[in-house]
């Protein structure tokens, strides 16, 4: 099966950081299926035009975290992603995201107070597009 | 580090007008190494040293850990298959079944249904003499009965010489599958970049006989990057370059815009921001550009 990641050669991200983040996204977001077979370690790395190290590396960390398990002679399948995990996983990424923008404002001197009515504004002007 | 196929050790061979060698390296086990290099550069050599077509006039070659000073083994024979650069004369008169029938003489572990599965894949005519085919279809006889002898290890010199670029893709998937089943190691020696990104996991870059080194393929992303930045003169930027480790090409590109290479520049460029330079624009060197500079004796690895 073909994975949806795109890889970047101008990001100062290192490849297999790239890879390991966006397949664990795609798996804790319900993109690819619990009980997916992923292609073997040399077909993805074909794929993704990287050498078969970097992506047994990123098998093997995701493995560690318990989002995937593979099973002698058969391949490598995605787990079962607990409801917490998706949660904790939705809180960094927002979180994350946040600081992010915080940082932006500190950069160029934006006050709290400035800081807090842009946010509301901006929250306030998407949620009411959502609906 | 897995166990080696394949270990040169100060391996030298002097041929009529060059020399090759000293060679020092190491092929892993289940791994593709990419031989790179200019013609000339004694990748062939080394192949021909690798199945004793040639041997060295100095040091050892070790296969799957053991050397074999008195000539490989049969068994050992029977585990490797080899594609040359140019196809042997012997089997010109006759057809891929009669070819087949050959080598199925000497390979006790070829796999009549995975030829005839290959054959059909590459689509290669089984009535034509081989020496009447085209140059692509010979060529892919030649892999489809390297691989049907189910060797262990596979040297491949320039495999895919005159494929056209379905037939190309075919081999490459083939490859992958064929290694995934059976965890074989390959040495292929080419000229395509494009088949080093697909294919490799390591890469040998061999220059007028030696070893330049050997390397992850991955660890080469990122390594270079053209920089653009703001610079009133060139003493600007040379000044700027001479604070960055492994900078090269400085140049004034335009009127308060220069540009240079810069080596694992996103572990530097803070530096850059620190003394208030505006980077414009940089972008990651191509693999062919990295190893085109690697020949010029800028190692991709060293800061």
């Amino acid at each position: 099966m073909w994975i949806p990641i795109q890889i970047n050669e101008n990001s100062a991200e290192p490849l297999y950081h790239q890879i390991e983040t966006q397949l664990k996204s795609l798996i804790i977001s319900g993109t690819i299926a619990e009980g997916t077979l992923l292609p073997s370690i040399r077909e993805f790395a074909g794929d993704l035009k990287c050498s078969v190290i970097t992506v047994r590396r990123v098998y093997q960390d995701l493995e560690v975290q318990g989002l995937l398990r593979t099973k002698q002679g058969t391949g490598t399948f995605v787990s079962h992603v607990g409801e917490g995990a998706m949660e904790e996983y939705k809180r960094v990424a927002v979180e994350k995201a946040l600081e992010n923008a915080v940082d932006t404002a500190l950069s160029v001197q934006c006050g709290e107070e400035e800081l807090n009515e842009i946010f509301r504004k901006i929250v306030k002007d998407k949620y009411g597009e959502a609906k | 580090m897995a166990q080696q196929a394949i270990e040169l050790r100060n391996v030298s061979k002097k041929r009529p007008n060059k020399v090759i060698g000293p060679l020092n390296l190491q092929i892993p086990q289940g791994y593709v190494t990419a031989l790179v290099g200019q013609n000339g550069s004694g990748k062939s050599t080394l192949m021909n040293m690798l199945i004793q077509l040639t041997y060295p006039e100095e040091g050892e070659i070790r296969w799957f850990e053991e050397a074999h000073p008195d000539g490989l083994p049969l068994t050992l024979r029977q585990n490797i298959a080899y594609v040359p650069e140019t196809s042997m004369a012997e089997e010109n008169f006759w057809t891929p079944p009669e070819a087949a029938a050959f080598r199925r003489h000497w390979y006790p572990g070829w796999d009549q249904p995975f030829f005839e599965e290959l054959m059909n894949r590459f689509e290669i005519p089984r009535k034509a003499r081989l020496s009447k085919m085209s140059k692509g279809e010979r060529r892919k006889f030649e892999i489809a009965s390297a691989l049907a002898a189910r060797p262990q290890l596979l040297l491949l010199d320039e495999p895919s010489s005159g494929l056209d670029p379905f037939a190309w893709r075919t081999m490459l998937d083939t490859l992958r599958q064929y290694m995934d089943d059976t965890g074989a190691t390959v040495l292929i020696s080419t000229h395509i970049v494009e088949e080093v990104r697909r294919l490799a996991d390591y890469i040998v870059l061999m220059h007028r006989g030696r070893l330049l080194g050997m390397t992850e393929k991955d660890s080469l992303f990122g390594a270079w990057n053209e920089v653009w930045v703001n610079a009133g003169s060139e003493e600007e930027l040379l000044e700027l370059t001479a604070e960055l480790p492994g900078t090269l090409q400085a140049k004034l590109e335009a009127p308060g815009v220069g540009s240079f290479l810069a080596r694992h520049f996103h572990r530097n460029e803070k530096r850059l921001q620190d003394m208030g330079v505006k980077v414009i624009k940089s972008r990651s060197l191509e693999l062919e550009e990295i190893l085109s500079l690697w020949m010029e004796g800028y190692h991709p690895d060293k800061d």
